[in-house]
């Protein structure tokens, strides 16, 4: 018999406490990792190729109200700027589904290329949009999600605008961080149902990263004190925008990973208590044998570490390949399109555990440091 | 006469209990000498477990001496009272002695493990003492598959395997049938006089007494012959 086996058979004499211990710690950790996982693809939206070059500008008020059509030609006019197209919200429903299940936008079809160029299409997907008035194209994850194939038809109805509107798809798209969207053309909305006149928001790309700031400053500027104020701003300040949007989110999972982790302190802390008050007259008979204090605090130290890292490895192992071979947008239906386990997530989770392991020992060693042979002799006999 | 083993002078131990004062030991001097058998014998609450544990080095006196081959154990510290424990003391306790998830060869080597001893010595060790107390073919066995008698035997297995001068029962066979009391009883004996090893027994009953060399009478905290 070695130390390690000793303590192993320690750890180990009571099976279905230490799989409950193992379990609540595995489970735990598992939970702490998804949330942290969630926290992080909720405020650090994907990074698409070429966001460093858009800008969205959006109503001054709120991104619910239009702006002017005519502003077009203003923006196209600044310096630096490449290519604009609207961007208007159209809130279809499909096939009567209650929510909506993917976002539908009205553009320039002529400039899908220049401004969302990573959006990567089979065939001559570009080519026909261009040409048809009534085509769309639709995210890869959507069309997979409804069996929808190149030239079939849908039909939307708009939460927005009255009525519905029917659309020829003509290509779907894949290579956006998010390939949900259906896009389709402002020129058909405003024939169709549409007001013509106004459009959501604009989207436009710049000549390069050099310009970006320039053209935000000049855009914000040239409608001020104009019917329709702007605010111009960096994809990625948009889309953090968004996500203050989303509420208190942030707030919300921090503190219920917290509620968590106290939790599991307090069940793994009074499972090593209970585990180790059970054992107190073998403790000092340990004692006796010539054992010390140091000896018995690192036989308790050994065994609520050791049960935290097997806790640890199953439920941070468990999330890391359930997250990274699984598929994330079945599981979530679509809510999240990436859900990576990052080894700083993993680094924080193990920190948890060790930290864990260690506060758990501490009660049953400051009890058993102030056993004296005597008493805990006495305490069966 | 030899230089006693455990020379005790004037030992007094008092415990406070709010207002009452309790006088466990009541200044007690006495001397064992190497290799006896003594049989230390009174009736509950005269104080022989705390003489005992004085003794053994797991409790501490109020006042006065106790020598152990030489050494004034209440004047060491906690960790010199560890280490000179398992070096020089065996001990057997009246019941639950041994570690149930344990098998009778790990619990006898649990001392060992305090050892620089290799793994193999360690387990020539326990091979030894096992035999001793007749329960080498037990080595595998865990304490519930063994019975009352047996399990005290492999304690004292464990209680010699360390080659102690010194070892201390506390009412070895307190929880035994006469049987198996005969059996824990026969091996002390034989422990004593094959291996020389000083022992220091506490119990109540004069039968068990009987195969001490030395009977010593507890009462009251004070010594009676
Ligand atoms: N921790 C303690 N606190 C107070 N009194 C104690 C304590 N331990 C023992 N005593 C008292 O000391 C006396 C001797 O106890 P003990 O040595 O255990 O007796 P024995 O082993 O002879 O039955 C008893 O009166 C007992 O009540
Ligand atoms: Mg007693």
């Amino acid at each position: 018999m070695t130390v390690s086996t000793f303590i192993l058979k320690n750890a180990l004499r009571n099976k279905r406490r230490a799989l409950l211990s193992i379990s609540s710690v595995a489970v735990s950790l598992f939970l702490l990792v998804t949330l942290q996982v969630a926290l992080r693809e909720l405020t650090l939206p994907p990074q698409s190729a070429g966001a460093e070059l858009r800008v969205a500008v959006r109503n001054k008020i709120s991104l619910t109200n239009p702006l002017p059509v005519r502003q077009r030609g203003v923006i196209e006019k600044i310096p630096g700027v490449e290519a604009v197209t609207p961007f208007t919200w159209f809130g279809g429903k499909y096939k009567g589904e209650e929510g909506m299940s993917f976002a539908q936008f009205a553009m320039d079809a002529e400039k899908l290329h220049s401004v969302f160029g990573e959006a990567k299409m089979n065939g001559d997907g570009y080519e026909k949009f261009n040409a048809t008035k009534d085509a769309c194209v639709l995210g890869k994850i959507t069309a997979d999600k409804y069996h929808l194939k190149v030239g079939d038809q849908i039909t939307l109805d708009s939460t927005v605008y009255p009525g519905s509107l029917s659309f020829h798809i003509a290509g779907i798209y894949a290579g956006t961080p998010d390939d949900r969207n259906m896009l389709f053309r402002q020129d058909y909305l405003d024939e169709s149902i549409g007001v013509p006149g106004y459009v959501g928001m604009w989207w436009l790309k710049v000549k390069s990263a050099d310009d970006m700031a320039p053209v935000i400053k000049a855009i914000n500027a040239a409608f001020q004190n104009t019917s329709a104020e702007v605010r111009a701003e960096s994809e990625r300040n948009f889309q953090l925008g968004f996500i203050s949007m989303l509420g208190n989110i942030k707030t919300l999972i921090a503190s219920i990973s917290t509620v968590v982790v106290f939790t599991l302190v307090l069940v793994t802390a009074s499972t090593m208590s209970m585990a180790v008050r059970e054992r107190f007259r073998e403790l000092a008979i340990l004692k006796a044998l010539g054992f010390r204090r140091r000896e018995l605090f690192a036989f308790i130290l050994a065994e609520s570490f050791g049960l935290a890292v097997v806790g640890a490895l199953l439920g941070i192992g468990g999330a890391y390949c359930l997250y990274t071979f699984g598929n994330i947008g079945k599981m979530t239906a679509g809510i999240f399109v990436s859900f990576e386990v990052t080894p700083r997530i993993m680094g924080v989770a193990a920190l948890v555990a060790a930290l864990l392991g260690i506060i758990s020992a501490v009660a049953p060693s400051l009890s058993v440091a102030r056993m004296s042979v005597v008493n805990g002799l006495k305490t069966l006999d | 006469m030899a230089e006693p083993i455990v020379k005790i002078r004037e030992l007094t131990k008092l415990y406070s209990q709010g207002e009452i004062q309790v006088t466990a030991l009541d200044r007690i001097t006495l001397d064992i000498a190497a290799g006896e058998f003594l049989a230390l014998m009174g009736p509950s609450g005269s104080g022989k477990s705390t003489l005992l544990h004085i003794i053994a080095g797991v409790d501490r006196p109020t006042s006065g001496q106790c020598l152990v081959q030489g050494v004034d154990v209440t004047k060491l510290n906690e960790s010199q009272l560890a280490d000179w424990r398992n070096q020089n003391v065996g001990f057997i306790f009246q019941t639950f002695n041994l570690i149930p998830v344990l098998t009778a060869a790990e619990n006898v080597e649990l001392p060992l493990l305090l050892t620089r001893l290799s793994r193999t010595q360690r387990r020539k060790q326990v091979e030894t003492a096992l035999e001793v107390v007749g329960l080498a073919d037990r080595a595998k066995h865990l304490p519930r598959q063994l019975s009352g008698g047996q399990e005290q035997r492999v304690a004292i297995a464990r209680a010699l395997v360390t080659d102690p001068a010194l070892i201390v029962a506390d009412e070895p066979t307190g929880n035994l049938d006469s049987h198996s009391a005969q059996e824990v009883l026969s091996a002390l004996q034989a422990l004593r006089k094959d291996a020389g090893k000083t022992i220091i027994m506490v119990t109540h009953d004069p039968k068990a007494a009987a195969f001490g060399t030395r009977q010593i009478h507890l009462e009251k905290g004070e010594l009676s012959q």
